[in-house]
């Protein structure tokens, strides 16, 4: 290292705390639920070049996108850009990620040269569109989704671009919402810029530009020194998507190849699915983000979050298949696809390093919106996203009740949503026998029982895993699949994965999440865990037995040694391994 | 007038009598787990003969403890069991989902408080306004109690869907308990924490149960050690919110108590700010594992509305929450982050240095400390670098071995980084600086304050070493070290006040706001708070009450609390409400929304508060120690080495001279940098102009 090693690493807490110090004020000041509860946002200082150089770490499916968004924005603009503008855009085949994420970028000026670029994307309630939520998954191309902004200033030289804010509060159904949380972006972008021109009155225009160069040097030493620790190999693994939505029960092939060598890694995704008519399609640096968090979370806690992990770990998406969607592909759900490939990459990673990697998590979140007017023709839009655990690790159970790696949701608290929002929460618990079975067991699933308290609303629900469960792994069983439920507590009818229909007052709709896989031979499960878990039921008395080979018996419960090694001898002998299966994902699997 | 603070952290017990001229006498001794208690006594009967006072002459009790969140970090709560609406027992385990950490696979959950089994649901449910939906089914009520009665819990907690709104179903609950089982101990939500949010509430309920019985047993045993020693006046403690509460209440209210020693440091450096005349003022308090800082705003300490115990350090943004166990009580706002005197140095696999979070602990401890650590810390940067002298520690009592720490900061940090070993040592105090610079900008920079506005109050075993170098980086002025920072928690317990702070939730948009509604949800709040400071020993009409509202623009999720100047909401307190909240928005954030954007009321809340005869002032003590021996000291690549003057506190005068300099005290060390002023002001405190 040429700088002083000492000053670079205060330079590195600095700017990276002037990242969270961004992600802060969004939080504080945004309007809506998405933002706030969900943290659907991130916030970044980029350098002049728009290489990512420190990012608030808040949304792990953000970290590739805006290095890509405002180096499409700079090629827009070139050096058009002026003290006072702030640019934006939102457009997918332009940089952007999908049409409700709003990218705000703030050039930041010392003695005219742009030193710096503040940056942020939050996750807009409603950007217009044919569904309240702008989220639909069964649009069939970009111009259902709403609002297409292509780089475009926002403010001019400090002015308003008024035609731009006019569009705005025309095409969206929240416009209070909208601009408050622009507002939200706006002030981030202020902070930032404080922030960096403090940075640079003390070290010097040039000691700055060099310290962030250095700092992206520093994380792809770091990155390539963990990557040269695994071992070399290259290894492949397939998973699917139940379907688009549109093509219902017709399967989405994802298919990724890591190559592993020396200290560089390549992910290739070549043999994905083409894209698809429905809504489900990537963009190239959502794939990007999903790769890197998986191969991210087998390298070293402390990783840094910015372009000098990303020269280390190259990513191919081939334009034209879901991982890569062109024009005029539909991708506001793209989210289900990105969860997938997370699930996916640690798929193969757990072929390469086998004790590192958890079987599948619940594959990532279920995302309902219902959308309407009230008799008052005030707008409603409720936009819930919810996920719940985690596949069983190599050396302990999945976590029952957490957010996906990909996206560090939180859930909408039952007592504000009820006072916010047509709509009453049934109930909100967990789901017996829904964790996949293994030495370690997967978490547990949970359900949501919703009823609508409004006249009429459209009720869009983009959830899956419903035939492609979640795989276990060596020998841990797949976790239970997803379920949506009409009419929960009377005919009780079963709806597909993804749907959007008309509710009214008074119906009600469950959601349930798939669980998550286990790890390992459930027959070697600790029968006293077996036996906490039937205690605590997450596990049924009938699973134990059938699943795990315990046996119990009631009042007080407890475990029948005797019966239990027998019910274990039994079913090793049934299901004849002769070899423990490295992927197990139940029945229906591919095609 | 003879006031006693006892301030239990989990290393040490420190003492301190502050007689009625103003005479402080003080005693550390090592804590006693298992009976903390015991070391109570022990170092009282000590520290009485020392102060020459009678046991019979204390007219005041005051405490800070580590009991409560001891019993939540280490899992030696009682047994509890929860009681829930039917269809919602998991929120208490589902919590917000939220993870602390990202991109890691070795992350759990801390362990949930009740275990599934005892989480038993009653059949009934109440609308967003409090309105039954479905009535309380008793005979389910009966069967949740006989269930977790034989389930031999030792607490319960109730906490049923919107009881904030209605609080009957869980009082039925309640009577019933009385009635099933007589004698068990029951924290019903609506009375620890009457506001919205289910989880939040649930979890604060959960944790008073918990920690009920264990509170309870160790205040009994703390009184019985002071009566049988003569000790009569009633014993108060430190709430997390920094006022002092009975210990009766304490005892029915634990969540109040939980960070109870470091809320007394801050509140030392409020009544330091107050006597001095500083109206701003971040305290630094930096011990051997963490450093933590709070704001001092016009006199006050600022406010956060929840905190998580046990989530750990904090290591980038406060926002990756879910690391620990939430409770929502007021407390004051502390930032903590993982840099103290133990803290490790080293080189991740790209050769850049770190510091922490891991720590040497008490045990090892430093390199220096010669009891077995090997990796080089913090504290051994300072013994190369010649800050910290071969005096030793303690006034002796634990030596340091230079020659050790400098091996293993040469051998670890300055040969890889080809350096001196200097200049590794002060690069890695730097490094730890930048940390500690992450919690002063948490309280400041983050809540819209510049800290270069504000003076630091700096103390801890460390906070006098590291307090100007903190503060130089910020831009911060003036660095006020205390005397015997070392022991500065026990010293804040005695210019604590007493103060209780009573919410409930009323959520409607603010020009819908019932006036009579909110006159009668603010006289009930008036009531709770004045019982509740009568119990502390202040009459209500000597208190200043403070009647509040908890404003946000409709559809945020975090609220700003705006004072009220009257309980009566009539149309013109309203406009001037709306008006008085986008002012303080605009404070905070940096911005306010157009005068046509609906605020929300969520909640309302009276704050109460008082000095009960207290303590005199603390005189400063001037006992000139004569210089010592002078040692090289590095202040880094610009100033080098330096042969440095050494005093002692008494030493130091009134007129200012110019550092470097070092002051050495029994619990503490303070080094004034190169051209730093350095004078001691008429209260004893060592005041650095930088």
């Amino acid at each position: 290292m040429s700088l002083d090693a000492f000053t670079l690493a205060v330079f590195r807490s600095a700017i990276t705390s002037l990242a969270d110090e961004m992600a802060v004020t969004i939080h504080r000041t945004s309007y809506s639920g998405v933002l706030k509860d969900i943290m659907d946002y991130s916030t970044a200082i980029c350098d002049p070049q728009g290489r990512l150089v420190a990012q608030g770490l808040t949304l792990a499916g953000h970290l590739c996108s805006l290095p890509v968004a405002l180096k499409a924005t700079l090629r827009r603009f070139g050096n058009d850009v002026h003290p006072g503008d702030i640019l934006c855009m939102n457009d997918p085949f332009d940089g952007g990620m999908h049409l409700p994420d709003i990218f705000i970028f703030q050039p930041i000026f010392v003695d005219g040269q742009v030193v710096s670029f503040a940056a942020t994307i939050c996750h807009h309630t409603d950007v217009g569109g044919r569904v309240p939520g702008s989220n639909a998954s069964d649009s069939t191309e970009i111009y259902q989704e709403g609002l297409r902004i292509p780089p475009l200033k926002l403010f001019e030289r400090g002015q308003r671009n008024e035609t731009l804010f006019a569009l705005l509060d025309r095409n969206v159904r929240l416009p209070v919402r909208l601009m408050g949380d622009l507002r939200a972006q706006l002030a981030a972008c202020r902070i930032a810029e404080a922030g960096v021109l403090e940075l640079v009155a003390r070290y010097g225009v040039d000691a700055f530009a060099a310290m962030s160069a250095a700092l992206l040097d520093h994380s792809e030493h770091l990155t390539r020194a963990c990557l040269a620790e695994l071992p070399d190999g290259k290894v492949s693994f397939e998973d699917w998507i139940d379907d688009d939505g549109i093509d219902a029960g017709k399967p989405i092939r994802l298919f990724v190849t890591l190559e592993k060598r020396g200290d560089r890694m390549l992910a290739d995704w070549t043999g994905t699915s083409p894209q698809v008519k429905g809504a489900i399609n990537n963009t190239y640096s959502y794939t990007q983000a999903a790769t890197l968090t998986a191969v991210k979370s087998v390298l070293s806690v402390n990783m840094p979050n910015n372009d000098g992990v990303f020269r280390a770990i190259e990513v191919i998406a081939p334009p034209g298949t879901v991982a890569n969607g062109v024009l005029p592909a539909a991708c506001a759900a793209r989210g289900l696809t990105g969860f997938r490939m997370v699930d996916c990459v640690f798929g193969a990673l757990a072929m390469l390093v086998p004790d590192k990697v958890f079987a599948a998590s619940d594959g990532g979140n279920t995302g309902i919106t219902i959308g309407g007017w009230t008799k008052q023709r005030k707008p409603f839009v409720y936009v819930d996203f919810m996920s719940g655990s985690w596949g069983a690790r190599p050396w302990a159970d999945g976590i029952d009740g957490n957010a996906n790696m990909f996206a560090n949701m939180a859930t909408h608290s039952v007592e504000v949503l009820e006072t916010e929002q047509p709509v009453e929460i049934l109930a909100f618990e967990f789901v017996t026998d829904g964790g996949g079975p293994g030495l370690y067991r997967g978490g547990v699933p949970y359900r949501r029982d919703y009823r609508f308290t409004e006249d009429e609303a459209v009720l869009q629900v983009r959830s899956d895993r419903h035939t492609h469960r979640p795989y276990g792994l060596w020998g841990g069983s797949p976790g239970a699949p997803s379920q949506n439920m009409g009419d929960p507590y009377g005919a009780a009818r079963p709806l597909p994965s993804k749907f959007t229909t008309t509710i009214r007052r008074g119906e009600m709709f469950r959601h349930q999440l798939p669980g998550s896989g286990g790890w390992g031979d459930p027959l070697t499960r600790d029968p006293a865990a077996v036996l906490r878990d039937v205690r605590n039921e997450f596990v049924s008395i009938a699973a134990a037995a059938s699943e795990y080979g315990v046996i119990l018996l009631p009042s007080p419960l407890r475990i029948d040694v005797e019966a239990t090694e027998q019910q274990r001898a039994t079913l090793r002998a049934a299901r004849g391994w002769t070899t423990v299966p490295p992927v197990q994902w139940g029945t229906e699997h591919g095609q | 007038m003879n006031a006693l603070g006892i301030d239990i952290g989990g290393t040490f017990t420190d003492l301190v009598l502050r007689t009625a001229d103003g005479q402080a006498h003080r005693l550390k001794l090592p804590s006693t787990p298992g009976d903390y208690a015991a070391a109570i006594g022990d170092g009282l009967d000590r520290l009485l003969v020392q102060a020459g006072v009678a046991a019979s002459d204390i007219s005041d009790v005051r405490h800070g403890t580590t009991v409560a969140s001891n019993a939540i970090l280490e899992g030696k709560g009682a047994r509890t069991g929860l009681i829930t609406t039917r269809g919602f027992r998991d929120i208490l385990e589902i919590r917000t989902l939220r993870m602390p950490r990202l991109y890691d696979l070795a992350w759990d959950k801390p362990k949930v408080l009740v275990e599934r089994a005892l989480r038993r649901e009653v059949t009934e449910r109440l609308d967003a306004r409090g309105n039954v939906v479905i009535p309380l089914d008793e005979h389910s009520v009966i069967a949740a109690l006989d269930t977790l009665v034989a389930e031999q819990v030792d607490a319960v907690a109730v906490c049923l869907l919107h009881s904030y709104a209605n609080d009957a179903h869980e009082r039925r609950i309640a009577e019933l308990a009385a009635i099933r089982a007589p004698g068990l101990r029951v924290s019903l939500s609506t009375e620890v924490l009457p506001e919205i949010r289910e989880y939040e509430r649930t979890s604060t309920t959960v944790i008073n149960a918990y920690l009920q019985p264990v509170v309870a047993s160790y205040l009994a045993r703390l009184e019985q050690v002071l009566r049988a020693r003569g000790i009569t006046v009633p014993l108060r403690l430190m709430q997390s919110a920094g006022g002092l509460m009975a210990a009766v209440q304490a005892a029915q209210r634990p969540v109040e108590i939980v960070e109870s020693g470091p809320a007394a440091g801050v509140i030392g450096a409020l009544a330091l700010a107050r006597r001095d005349g500083v109206a701003d003022l971040i305290s630094f308090d930096m011990g051997g594992t963490t450093a933590k800082a709070a704001l001092i705003l016009g006199g006050e300490a600022s406010q956060a509305a929840e905190m998580q115990v046990g989530g750990g350090m904090l290591g980038g943004s406060r926002l990756l929450t879910g690391g620990g166990y939430t409770l929502r009580v007021p407390a004051i706002d502390l930032a903590e982050v993982g840099a103290g005197g133990g803290s490790i140095v080293w080189l991740d696999r790209a050769g850049a240095p770190q510091v922490g979070p891991h720590s040497a602990g008490a045990v090892p401890g430093p390199v220096a400390y010669g009891a077995g650590g090997t990796e080089p810390t913090v504290t051994d940067c300072s013994v190369v670098l010649g800050w910290l002298g071969p005096a030793g520690l303690a006034g002796g009592t634990v030596a340091l071995d230079a020659a050790a720490a400098r091996a293993a900061v040469e051998s670890r940090i300055a040969k890889p980084l080809a350096v001196s070993v200097e200049v590794a040592a002060y690069g890695a105090i730097a490094v730890a600086v930048a940390t500690m610079i992450r919690a002063i900008r948490a309280v400041s920079s983050e809540r819209g304050r510049d800290p270069r506005h504000f003076a630091l109050a700096a103390f801890g075993g460390n906070g006098g070493m590291f307090g100007p170098l903190v503060a130089s980086r910020l831009g911060i002025a003036r660095v006020i070290v205390p005397q015997a920072p070392g022991l500065f928690s026990a010293a804040g317990l005695l210019d604590g006040v007493v103060q209780h702070l009573a919410s409930r939730t009323y959520k409607v948009l603010l020009t819908e706001a019932d006036a009579a509604t909110a006159a009668a949800v603010l006289a009930g709040l008036r009531q709770t708070v004045a019982e509740r400071l009568t119990e502390a020993g202040l009459h209500p009409d000597a208190a200043e009450v403070q009647p509040q509202a908890r404003l946000r623009y409709h559809g945020q999720s975090f609220e700003l609390t705006v004072n009220l100047p009257t309980d009566h909401l009539t149309p013109d307190a309203i406009a001037g409400l709306a008006d008085a909240f986008g002012a303080e928005h605009e404070r905070t954030y940096g911005h306010r929304a157009g005068a046509d954007e609906p605020v929300e009321l969520v909640s309302l809340a009276v704050l109460g508060r008082g000095a009960v005869p207290g303590t005199a002032a603390e005189t400063a003590a001037r006992t000139a120690a004569g210089p010592r021996p002078p040692r090289a000291a590095y202040f880094g690549p610009v100033h080098g080495w330096h042969n440095v003057q050494v005093l002692g506190r008494g030493d130091v005068a009134a007129t200012a001279r110019t550092g470097p300099l070092i002051i050495e005290e029994y619990d503490a060390t303070i080094v004034v940098p190169p051209g730093a002023a350095v004078r001691c002001d008429a209260s004893g405190n060592v005041v650095i102009d930088l």
